[in-house]
């Protein structure tokens, strides 16, 4: 059984956020609640990079650790869904959640926050396959469809990978390759810099 | 024409500054952008700086309007879960367990506290309505309260295999929404509690006898006080002044997420709510239990707000004396005050 991940290649990502906009579309998405962003850090300068983050399918994932009703399951596929049926809105999953992947569709007073609505890897929810019910709680169901997660279909420079765990670690694995910088980027040369650089430079004059 | 250049230019030099001066913290060029520039130079494709932003927590550029949505990671979430399901679930449950056990075997032991002498009948207005209300308004919500709480804290673990799942959410739903409107509730009365009482709950002179005496708690000696001794002042400041309104405050950070505060602050006003809570509810089955069943003749004074005159004397001697030379035309009399007779 395949194990799902999503992967973003921060070289790729040109934050045009195609992603945020299709998962949005796809799944009819309640007002307030964008179940993917895009981050820039450094944005406007030199090694500005851009980055797609949704919920991450953790193998120990937090919210499942500490919801109160215990609404949450993994899938054979490693999918980490939740019971809207049973969640009572406390919002422990977003204190919880590193990625801030858990979202409510209100913040009223008085904790009346709705029912969580988080990334399903576009595998919908404990309703029956493709039904009507799993549409208007949680969204397509693609992977029953034989299909991966929109966001990453959709993604323009392929940035945003979803499906397999084993694939998406070839492809990436083969793009570091490509990129011909795999084997200097870390370890020696990030310590150290680069391997044919320390003879040219003058002593003491090392670039920072 | 060259008089309105020159405005223009000026105003235009101002829109500039303005703009930097705005967009400053946006486009700064932190270290950290700065140290990412070079690393491009000398290391291209190597993102280190980047990956040490995104590990850090801080806000960055994203479309995406909400809470913290510039944040990539936010690593307190993983403190506050090992804390939650960790020691506090853990030192917490056995703590309030302890506590029952212990009264359990206090109550077998030593018994409920009786009175020495005979009940003479003649009664002493203890509570007046006002500060009965006050307190069962406190009480309640607190008992509501806790039950609500712990099912939210423990009842995973030991409701849910006995309720399964729907009945077990359809039960903590309630007990969420109860939680959330009774709070508020229960921090207007304790304010109303803590103006009612602390003028008699001031530390005086004569408590210094009863921390000697541990209370006579052991022993079954009646050491003397005033209308409050050393133990109940104890449980006003720690119990109600303190801890309720310390989980009461925290409580309130949790209940108002329109507020939009921030998973940090969150996160640790819930450990800060729970250690609270877990205290001030161990503490109180103490109180409950020296006010209903462990004591003879306490829970007179909450429930019809008058006590017999032989348990304020072995109680509170200091008390009953006042309360009889307030009104020694009424007792030398040997009538009942009006109100008494019930």
């Amino acid at each position: 059984m395949a194990r799902m991940k999503f992967i973003c290649d921060a070289e790729r990502c040109i934050e045009c956020n195609g992603c945020v906009t299709a998962c949005k579309n796809e799944h009819e998405v309640p007002w307030g609640v964008n179940r993917r962003r895009v981050v820039t850090i450094n944005d406007g300068v030199p090694g500005e990079r851009s980055m797609s983050v949704a919920c991450m399918h953790c193998s120990d994932a937090p919210c499942m650790a500490v919801c109160p009703v215990d609404c949450f399951y993994r899938t054979d596929e490693g999918v980490v869904l939740h019971d809207k049926d049973l969640c009572i809105g406390c919002g422990y999953c977003f204190y919880a959640c590193p990625f801030g992947a858990p979202q409510f569709p209100q913040a009223g007073a008085f904790g009346l926050r709705g029912k969580m609505d988080k990334c399903t890897f576009c595998a919908g929810g404990p309703e029956k396959d493709s039904s009507e019910d799993e549409f208007r709680k949680y969204g397509r169901n693609r992977l029953a469809e034989g299909k991966l997660p929109l966001c990453a279909e959709v993604c323009s420079t392929k940035a945003l990978l979803g499906g397999d765990a084993d694939v998406l670690a070839d492809i990436y694995r083969q793009r570091v390759l490509t990129r011909g910088k795999g084997a200097d980027i870390w370890g020696w040369s990030t310590a150290y810099g680069k391997p044919d650089a320390p003879a040219s430079q003058p002593a003491g004059g090392g670039q920072s | 024409m060259n008089a309105d250049m020159t405005l223009l230019r000026r105003v235009m030099l101002l829109m500039c500054a303005l703009c930097a001066l705005g967009a400053a913290p946006v486009h700064a060029q932190s270290a950290e952008s700065q140290a990412q520039a070079a690393r491009q130079q000398s290391q291209p494709l190597n993102n280190a700086p980047v990956w040490r932003e995104v590990r850090s927590g801080d806000s960055h550029y994203t479309t995406v309007k909400g809470v913290e949505t510039g944040v990539l990671i936010q690593s307190g979430g993983q403190t506050w879960r090992a804390l939650r399901n960790g020691p506090v679930m853990l030192y917490g449950g056995i703590v309030f367990c302890a506590m029952l056990v212990l009264l359990a075997l206090f109550y077998k032991l030593r018994g409920p506290i009786r009175l020495s002498g005979v009940k003479t009948g003649r009664l002493i207005e203890r509570f007046n309505t006002l500060e009965r209300t006050a307190h069962w308004s406190m009480a309640i919500s607190f008992c509501v309260l806790a039950l609500s709480g712990l099912v939210m804290l423990f009842g995973k673990h030991v409701l849910l295999p006995v309720f399964g799942y729907s009945l077990f959410a359809t039960v903590a739903v309630i007990c969420k929404n109860v939680h959330n409107f009774v709070g508020p509730l229960f921090i207007l009365s304790v304010l109303v509690f803590i103006v009612l009482f602390i003028k008699d709950n001031v530390w005086q002179s004569i408590d210094a006898l009863w921390i000697r005496k541990a209370g006579g708690l052991l022993s079954g000696e009646h050491v003397p006080s005033h209308r409050f001794n050393f133990g109940e002042k104890t449980w006003f400041w720690l119990g109600v002044v303190g801890l309720s309104l310390l989980v009461g405050a925290s409580g309130l950070v949790l209940n108002f997420p329109n507020f939009e505060q921030g998973r940090f602050i969150m996160q640790s006003a819930n450990i800060v709510h729970l250690v609270g809570a877990l205290i001030v509810m161990t503490l109180s089955l103490a109180h409950i239990y020296i006010g209903s069943i462990g004591m003879e003749g306490a829970l007179d004074g909450m429930k019809s707000g008058y006590v017999d005159e032989t348990w304020a004397k072995e109680h509170h001697e200091l008390w009953y004396d006042e309360a009889v030379n307030a009104q020694p035309a009424e007792r030398q009399a040997g009538a009942l005050p009006a109100a008494a007779r019930i």
